[in-house]
């Protein structure tokens, strides 16, 4: 199965943003990976332990930023990515999520069409050339760009009934070896998608809904989604996923065919997958890990610039606001307040007050104030007045 | 769709038989977004049986109601509802839709906003209305303001000028929700909905027990931050301390105002995961943007310096306490009652000025 996750760089620090005209400049910082990706990673790992396959990220930003965030994913035994695909593109830049989810779109498209392509070429292959060399060598040449999974072509010593050496011993036709890869086609079409629920810096959780939203689009089929996931397991044939995800006090149990998009909660731990499910795991995997990152433009996604970067973003980031603070501040034991009520006071001709018991002597001139205290009628705020004015 | 769209619409959800108090809290910001734009509010309701509720929506401020009544709609099925609204949006062309900042809210929103290639602000605080000039797009009039948290640092504006209907959702605890009015009049439109079928199936819904602190509900919050594992003079202290401090805060306001009080924390706190908090602050404690929002009569923050997270999860609070040492803790920007001090000597006396109180009105 085809698992992809995807992934974001994030700003280190909010101390150190970068940004241009309201715009994030991911150039200029320290990124890391989104914390909440993480919990889309077990998922991803889990369901490849489960049914097998090939776990794919697919990030959006600086290629040279993005990369090296990734490394540590490829370094890991158990959990991590076998392969990485980057969209890069000066025309990406200042993607709202709009935008974003609509290049993210379009690369799961590219990554569904990257892996049906090889066996649709080994099929053409089988057809035109019969029991032959080029079958095998071309088997082999996508096998080691980790394009086969094991159970069309191996190289694993357990693996002894790939459909190459079946094919290639006279255990099936060429009419049954092409059948049997419309099947492997069919099984890669059911895709599945995980992403965390939301990332530190924009924080919208919008993105995983729009991707299935444009992947369904591009696709012209429904791609259902689940937002907010706690659980989740998938059937041995890797045809429905089971999730369940919160909504207010609700826990909804929603099954979905594949393919499918989950955002994966902070809340979800991986199932432990059964040691039956290895042997066929094994079968649907493929070679390995590819440590180079791919690169994709706009162009190699096909893009539509007008969709892209600012052009493709309906929201405009304005100015900051300043909210919040009160009309009236009182700092205890240093405003001065007035300690009782005083009636209307006049200074070089001018009026001041009435006074209330409470209020600020901040427009009262100085001489004035310098008398009222000595009367004992002004002094700083304290407690009991706090205490007064808090649940009046 | 632009030139033509008109009204603000409100998406509301229910909750058991009622309107959900985040579905009003939005209906609240949609009454008042629509007065100045001087258009009408438009709730949108989904569901089975819900003739009731597109009648509560009225005597909460929505001038009509479109709603739709079906049994396929008695469950939560995203895609079927998505469908459903998006027809509604398609057909009648929105200026504005809010939605609450909710899980279900979002779920729904971020797909119809796709579809729709419009934009999505969201977890407003604020929402304004007023003329927008940009450089290179031109001038608009009565836009919709959408103020939210920007990247953890700032409240930004976005704004969304070519594109209808503008959408946004709304954090809860922002908006207060309107006094219901009994006499209110308002169109109700049933509108009638075919879905198809979707590839997916809800096989089971449970409901978790309420939680056991409602911060959200309560008259008075005292919250803890990091600034409590340390005095005044720097040295470190058990934040145990700080807690029973924080606690006798708490009853003796119960006591004395007959309120309810609850305990909260910063992010900072329940992320350090301090060893002597265990079992006394969790993340149900927590107030700000990933936590809780809250809007209690009285807050107090103790400790806490008062980063945006955390600030936009109670400034609307009705008093607004904060002790703190650093007197430019950006906390103090937004108290009513800053106390620049240490808390470890400030509270006992707040303490006592309130039992005192007590026992001077006795």
């Amino acid at each position: 199965m085809l698992i992809i996750v995807l992934l974001k760089g994030v700003p280190a620090r909010t101390t150190q943003v970068a940004q241009v005209g309201g715009v994030l400049n991911r150039e200029a910082m320290d990124l890391v990976l989104n914390p909440h990706d993480s919990k889309a990673v077990e998922a991803a790992d889990y369901i490849k332990r489960k049914v097998g396959g090939k776990v794919v990220a697919l990030t959006m930003g600086p290629d040279m930023k993005l990369i090296p965030l990734m490394k540590p994913l490829f370094s890991a035994e158990v959990t991590g990515v076998d392969e990485e695909y980057v969209l890069s593109d000066r025309k990406m830049a200042g993607s709202d999520t709009l935008a974003t989810s609509y290049a993210v779109s379009l690369g799961v498209k590219k990554l569904v069409e990257r892996h049906t392509a090889p066996i649709d070429a080994l099929a053409a292959t089988i057809s035109r050339s019969g029991y032959s060399d080029p079958v095998m060598s071309k088997a082999r040449e996508l096998y080691g760009a980790n394009l086969l999974p094991n159970r069309v072509y191996s190289e694993l010593p357990s693996v002894t009934d790939s459909l190459v050496r079946r094919f290639s011993e006279g255990v099936i036709t060429s009419e049954e070896a092409q059948a049997e890869l419309r099947e492997v086609k069919e099984t890669l079409s059911r895709f599945v998608i995980v992403s965390g629920i939301k990332t530190t810096d924009g924080e919208t959780g919008s993105v995983g809904p729009q991707v299935a939203e444009g992947v369904s689009e591009l696709l012209g089929k429904v791609v259902p989604h689940a937002t907010y996931v706690e659980d989740l397991d998938v059937d041995q044939e890797g045809r429905t996923v089971v999730s369940s995800r919160r909504i207010g006090r609700l826990v909804q149990t929603l099954e979905m065919d594949l393919p499918a998009l989950l955002t994966i909660s902070t809340e979800y731990e991986p199932r432990e997958p059964a040691a039956s499910f290895q042997p066929l795991a094994r079968y649907n995997s493929y070679m390995g890990k590819v440590a180079q990152a791919q690169k994709w433009t706009a162009d190699d996604l096909g893009a539509d610039p007008k969709r892209l970067g600012l052009a493709g973003s309906p929201t405009i980031v304005g100015a900051g606001i300043d909210v919040g603070k009160p009309p009236v501040q009182k700092f205890v034991n240093r405003s001065l307040v007035f300690l009782k009520p005083v009636q209307q006071l006049e200074s070089d001709g001018k009026k001041y007050g009435p006074f209330e018991r409470g209020q600020l002597a901040a427009d009262v001139p100085q001489s004035l104030i310098d008398r009222l205290r000595a009367e004992g009628a002004v002094g700083p705020f304290g407690y009991d007045l706090l205490c007064g004015e808090l649940l009046a | 769709m632009s030139a033509d769209s008109k009204d603000v619409w409100v998406y509301l959800q229910r909750d058991g038989g009622r309107l959900s108090e985040d579905s009003l809290e939005v209906l609240a910001a949609g009454r008042k977004v629509a007065d100045k734009l001087a258009q009408k509010v438009v709730g949108v309701i989904l569901g089975e049986g819900v003739d009731g509720l597109a009648a509560e929506a009225v005597q909460f401020g929505a001038d009509a109601v479109l709603y739709i009544d079906s049994p396929e709609l008695g469950t939560y099925l995203n895609l079927r509802y998505i469908d459903a609204i998006f027809s509604l949006v398609k057909e009648r062309r929105p200026y504005a839709f809010l939605f609450a900042a909710n899980e279900l809210g979002k779920d729904i929103a971020a797909r119809i906003a796709y579809r729709a290639a419009t934009g999505l602000a969201t977890d407003n605080v604020l929402l304004e209305v007023d003329d927008y000039t940009n450089p290179a797009l031109g001038e608009f009039k009565n836009l919709l303001i959408q103020i939210r948290p920007d990247f953890g640092t700032r409240l930004a504006r976005i704004y969304t000028p070519r594109h209808r209907p503008q959408m946004a959702t709304v954090r809860p605890g922002n908006f207060a929700p309107l006094p219901p009015d009994k006499k209110r009049k308002g169109k109700l439109e049933r509108v009638e909905f075919q879905g198809g079928e979707y590839p997916a199936r809800v096989r089971g819904v449970t409901e978790l027990p309420p939680p056991a602190l409602d911060l959200a509900g309560a008259d008075v919050v005292i919250s803890l931050g990091l600034g409590i594992l340390k005095d005044g003079s720097g040295k470190p202290r058990d934040p145990r301390e700080a807690y029973r401090l924080a606690d006798d805060l708490r009853k003796a306001f119960e006591s004395r105002y007959r309120v309810r009080g609850v305990i909260g924390a910063s992010r900072a706190l329940v992320y350090a995961e301090v060893k002597e908090l265990q079992g006394l602050i969790s993340k149900a404690n927590q107030v700000g943007q990933t936590g809780t929002t809250v809007s209690p009569k009285v807050y107090v923050a103790l400790g806490i310096s008062g980063a945006l997270q955390h600030r936009v999860g109670m400034q609307r609070s009705g008093k607004i306490v904060a002790v703190n040492t650093d007197p430019d803790a950006p906390i103090f920007r937004i108290a009513h009652y800053p106390i620049v001090g240490d808390l470890y000597e400030e509270v006992p006396k707040l303490i006592a000025s309130i039992t005192g109180g007590t026992a001077g009105a006795n």
